[in-house]
């Protein structure tokens, strides 16, 4: 047996557990080079001259050769890899072509309705998904098993651009509780803005972890933790809300986390769909209009944060399972 | 007085599509107040599930009782289907695995405070007090610190003590222990064992101890139910019992101890010459953790072995769990890569000409693995499994094989059908005698088996150590056999090699070993075997504090 040792010291050993939020992030700068070298050159695939697109058809030889010196669009692809990479050593993500202002700052306006419809779906995701997964999990085999089986597997099929549509006809056209689409201005008006689009990203997200808890809690119930807390007495909700749900919990973090690198792409369609104005939306103006910069920068943007997701997902996952050592 | 838990009459039935199986049968059973009832039985005999009927945990819906009657000093709980006011508080209840029972991410200390919260409405900060005396109580060092903890951070026997700590929580009358240290080391079970008849003592415990094991039984019990087949057919007074059982089935079991076998004839062997394997120093480490930007350290699982095995002699390899055992044999085999030192089969070295060395140990040695289930291909007939490897070593010629391989079943006194059946239709005896047919297919000078019969019911467990010492008998045939259960060893093995800590710490004849161990280390070991003799206690006999005070 070991030396007794102070509280003091057991709480450094829990700390420890932490260590990996130093040098983690370390990692994270490979990664996020390859995913420059990616977007940079993707987007220079995509047909078309940015240039004669700003201009139109009717531009001139001329002046389609000032707009491209103006935004070094005439460098070798490796020099204005160069220079991108340069720029955003200095913090900068170089000028819209199409907004005529810094990309940075364009992002920045952006970001708000993007981070607020992806938290008010994974908000609203959980919020069907664990009572659903519990509901189903405590009467397996039941009614509302089946129903809420049937309706996951539905939910994992429909695809968000009908679902968005159908929920706009119902709610907006039809019962006319909800704007059709758009952000408001001040906060109320931003939720309840934020209800119908967050709903359709919440239906899929929530159908993926429904199953996930679902499978879950039955092997929990089923499990011998939930046997020996019976056999100490425990209730059947203690014993599912203490023990099963937790242990249930650990895996579906990661899933979610998988899930969210997977949402913030799938709010591009969403926020067309609802005409927010967020990343999403402008990613696709940027594409369409081969606006490079913002391109990249949302693309980098969007990369960024789900390294950022993934690694919070770790730090939750070391807290909610003791066992874990990253 | 009534007794505190009197079983009468009761029967469970496995109902499914109209289909109905009966595994409890009938079963009678009273449990007297202050005693230790052992229950023994093999595996599906019951055991468990009559325990599990007691506590109201059947384990699906598809299992119902159909007959009997459970009284708890005298009422029946089965009637008012009580079972919420009786577990925990007034029947405790601690399993064979504590790892799997102990809820991985909940301090242990709030694992005994949520009972005494519940059932004694205790405070936190209360309960938190009482909680930190149990644990002091069954044995931790540190109450404080054991608290904080997590499962993970224990050993299994501190696994078990933290189980019976949560199951004392709320001072039960009675409590069921289902097989508490099948999963334990000897010197562990001997720790668990003690401390079980400690507490029975101090509280007053009433107490079903569930083993497989008849020497655990005749060590702490005062009174032995045997069961067989869902049904009770003997119970007596365990000295009685032990010296006349009356049952057949009772006699088996106790003529299968492995500690009342002698020590069979063993072959004479010739040291004089070169032996067949010898390790030279042997070395093997693991590297653990370690991870991007960190540096992992090394486990030395084995430490600096050295070891020469003669042709024909049969070797017993024991130790405890983490002692290197495992690892020194998948080693000398050739599984796991040695970090330094070698292995010499037959004078060809491991480690200067690796790829022939390994290539004459696949033709000359066969291993036997722990789990007979998952050793064997689920997919394919146990015929298939012996065709394959005699194909592969090439020894056979095709139109022989169907022959040789109804000779190999008849060596394992597996009948000749069994080579068109799967593993999965086969019981666990009957998986490992085919494993032991697989081994013995390549025709190998040497079998490693390792812990093979671990897994097994003792009635098995003693056919396949008679397997094992026929087949050694020719004198042909170099067995190293790993277990934990020195029990067997003594039982089987000429020679036996205790290991501890990944070091060789004593290397000598069976006979002399048991007798005289020469390191403290192998005579704890050996106090430690239960014996099936009530009268040759655990550990050489040391009385406990409590036993010394309450001596006359």
């Amino acid at each position: 047996m070991r030396p007794p040792r102070t509280a003091q010291r057991r709480g450094a050993e829990g700390l420890h557990r932490y260590r990996f939020i130093l040098f983690r992030p370390l990692q994270f700068l490979p990664v996020l080079l390859g995913i420059s070298v990616i977007t940079f050159f993707l987007v220079r695939l995509i047909p078309g001259d940015p240039a004669r697109i700003l201009l139109g058809t009717r531009a001139t030889p001329t002046a389609i050769a000032n707009i491209r010196a103006q935004y070094g669009l005439d460098e070798p692809y490796l020099v204005q890899y160069f220079f991108f990479l340069k720029n955003l050593g200095a913090g900068e993500m170089g000028r819209s072509t199409l907004f005529k202002i810094d990309v940075l700052r364009l992002i920045a306006t952006r970001i708000e309705p993007t981070l607020a419809l992806v938290l008010a779906g994974v908000v609203l995701a959980l919020l069907i998904a664990v009572p659903s997964a519990a509901l189903s999990a405590r009467r397996q085999g039941g009614a509302a098993d089946h129903a809420v089986r049937v309706l996951s597997t539905a939910g994992l099929g429909f695809p968000s651009f009908w679902l968005g549509a159908m929920l706009i006809l119902l709610f907006s056209v039809k019962l006319d509780w909800l704007p059709v689409s758009g952000y408001g201005t001040n906060l109320g008006d931003k939720l309840v803005h934020l209800v119908l689009p967050g709903l359709t990203i919440a239906l899929s997200l929530s159908a993926v972890l429904t199953r996930s808890l679902r499978a879950g809690m039955i092997a929990g119930l089923g499990s011998d933790i939930a046997t020996a807390a019976r056999a100490r007495g425990m209730p059947e909700n203690v014993v599912f809300w203490r023990h099963v749900v937790p242990n249930a919990l650990v895996p579906t973090v990661n899933l979610l986390a998988v899930n969210i690198g997977w949402l913030i792409g799938g709010t591009v369609v969403v926020e067309s769909v609802f005409a927010v104005p967020g990343l999403g939306q402008l990613m696709v103006r940027g594409i369409f209009s081969r606006d490079y910069m913002v391109v990249q920068g949302v693309a980098l943007t969007f990369a960024c944060a789900t390294v950022l997701i993934n690694f919070i997902a770790d730090i939750v996952t070391v807290a909610l399972d003791p066992r874990v050592e990253l | 007085m009534t007794a505190p838990l009197a079983i009468a009459g009761l029967s469970v039935a496995f109902r499914h599509n109209g289909e109905e199986r009966r595994l409890l049968d009938d079963v009678a059973l009273t449990l007297n107040r202050g005693e230790i009832l052992g229950l023994v039985g093999e595996s599906g005999s019951g055991k468990s599930l009559l325990c599990r009927t007691v506590m109201g945990l059947l384990p699906s819906a598809k299992l119902q009782v159909t007959a009997g009657s459970i009284r708890l000093d005298g009422e029946d709980i089965l009637a008012g289907d009580r079972f919420a006011d009786i577990r925990g508080r007034r029947i405790g209840m601690i399993f064979q695995n504590p790892t799997s029972h102990l809820d991985p991410v909940m301090r242990i200390g709030q694992q005994i405070s949520e009972g005494l919260m519940r059932h004694k409405g205790l405070g936190a900060q209360a309960a938190r007090a009482e909680a930190t005396d149990l644990l002091a109580q069954v044995g931790f060092a540190d109450p404080p610190r054991a608290f904080e903890s997590f499962a993970h951070q224990f050993s299994g026997g501190m696994r078990q003590r933290a189980m019976i700590a949560i199951a004392l929580a709320c001072d039960p009358e009675i409590l069921i222990a289902d097989e508490p240290t099948t999963a334990l080391d000897v010197t562990i079970q001997a720790q668990i064992l003690r401390l079980l008849m400690d507490l029975r003592i101090e509280r007053g415990l009433s107490m079903i101890l569930i083993t497989h094991d008849l020497g655990v039984v005749a060590q702490t019990c005062d009174r032995i139910a045997v069961m067989q087949g869902g049904r009770i057919v003997e119970t007596g007074e365990k000295r009685a019992l032990l010296a006349a059982p009356q049952h057949g089935y009772t006699r088996q079991l106790i003529a299968s101890h492995p500690s009342v076998g002698a020590a069979g004839a063993h072959v004479a062997v010739d040291r004089e010459g070169a032996p067949l394997i010898r390790v030279e120093n042997l070395e093997v480490r693991f590297p653990v953790g370690g991870g991007f930007l960190r540096k992992g350290q090394a486990l030395r699982a084995v430490k600096d072995v050295s070891l020469s095995v003669w042709a024909g002699e049969t070797v017993g390899i024991v130790g405890e769990s983490g002692s290197g055992k495992s690892t020194l044999a998948r080693t000398i085999l050739g599984l796991t890569p040695a970090t330094s030192g070698d292995v010499l089969f037959e004078g060809a070295s491991l480690a200067k000409d690796r790829g022939a060395t390994l290539r004459r140990l696949r033709s000359d040695a066969a291993m036997v693995f722990q789990d007979p289930f998952n050793s064997l291909n689920p997919r394919m007939t146990i015929g298939a499994t012996l065709a394959e490897v005699l194909k592969t070593q090439g020894e056979t010629p095709p139109d022989r094989i169907a022959a040789r391989i109804g000779e190999l079943l008849d060596m394992v006194g597996l009948e000749r059908s069994f080579a068109g059946r799967k593993p999965r239709s086969l019981s666990g005896g009957q998986c490992q005698r085919a494993g032991i047919a697989r081994a013995l297919a390549v025709n190998p000078r040497v079998i490693i088996a390792d812990e093979c019969v671990a897994a097994l019911d003792v009635t098995i467990q003693a056919q396949i150590i008679d397997l094992f010492r026929a087949l050694t008998a020719t004198g042909k045939l170099t067995l190293i056999f790993i277990a934990h259960d020195l029990a067997i060893v003594r039982n089987l093995c000429e020679r036996v090699v205790v290991m501890h800590h990944g070091e060789i710490v004593e290397d000598g004849p069976s006979t002399r070993i048991f007798a005289r161990p020469e390191r403290p280390y192998t005579a704890a070991l050996i106090a430690a075997i239960p014996d099936i003799d009530p009268d040759r206690p655990l550990n050489g006999g040391t009385p406990t504090h409590i036993q010394q005070e309450l001596a006359p």
